[in-house]
């Protein structure tokens, strides 16, 4: 108050700068929070569509599967004998986080069902197959 | 100290990725409870290696399943529906049909491969 009374006299002291201050560090924190915990595959794949597909907030370990077999995770391609070892390394990092697949059209249903049981075999049970609704393209 | 909140600010929203992972959920049989074929209580839903869908069967179209699964669950209320992929069928099939059951009512579904 003091400033601007100052101010609006004609002397030259500035904006108030504290209310800016808090709500920037504000969104720095969240920022900062947000980013760090997904895991991303590092590759693009056409998912496939599905009207009833939900959103899994907690899914967060995002394993990809190209057309021709191949497994992402965390931006490097792996073998499917890893994917046991990675999973188990990530649930005991952060217990909460739960696996999304995410398969092109064209990958092949075995190929699906052999990460998801290595994905399970490695301790981390809530496991879905990610698909884009209609409205996500 | 401002302007290095403000830097670090702007960092953190270039690199932020708003990851919005939709997807079904599908359950996988346990080694103890292997799907059993004689099974009258849950729906299957074959898938072949062609991509073609099949039940009672017969050979349907991918958005015929809805209405199968309506039918079927008319008669066994609380079946569950068992998916039973070809190992070389599309994964796309699979989550579009996962997806017609959803629509049928049905979320109890369970994904098997077959040879």
């Amino acid at each position: 108050m003091q400033a601007r009374r100052h101010s609006s006299e004609g002397e030259d002291h500035g904006i108030d700068l504290a209310p800016m201050l808090d709500f920037t560090i504000n969104l720095l924190i969240f920022f900062i929070i947000t980013t760090s915990f997904i895991k991303e595959p590092g590759i693009t794949v056409f998912r496939p569509l599905a009207v009833t597909a939900e959103e899994r907030p907690s899914g967060n370990l995002l394993v990809a599967i190209r057309e021709n077999g191949d497994i992402w995770i965390d931006r490097r391609a792996v073998e499917l004998r890893e994917v046991r070892g990675i999973m188990e390394r990530l649930h005991v990092e952060r217990p909460d986080d739960s696996v999304v697949i995410i398969a092109d059209r064209a990958a092949r249903a075995g190929m699906v069902a052999k990460v998801m049981d290595e994905v399970r075999l490695g301790g981390i049970k809530d496991v879905a197959i990610a698909a884009d609704t209609d409205a996500g393209g | 100290m401002l302007d290095f909140v403000i830097n670090l600010l702007i960092f953190f929203i270039i690199t932020a990725v708003f990851v919005k992972a939709t997807a079904v959920q599908v359950n996988r049989p346990t080694g103890f409870e292997q799907p059993n074929e004689d099974d009258s209580k849950s729906i299957q839903i074959q898938v072949l290696d062609n991509g073609e869908v099949w039940v009672d069967n017969r050979s349907i179209d991918v958005r015929a399943v809805r209405a199968n699964v309506e039918r079927m669950s008319a008669v066994h209320p609380d079946a569950g529906v068992l998916i039973l992929a070809n190992e070389m069928a599309p994964s796309g099939v699979v989550v579009e049909v996962v997806d017609q059951v959803h629509l049928g009512g049905i979320y109890n579904i369970t994904f098997t491969t077959t040879n």
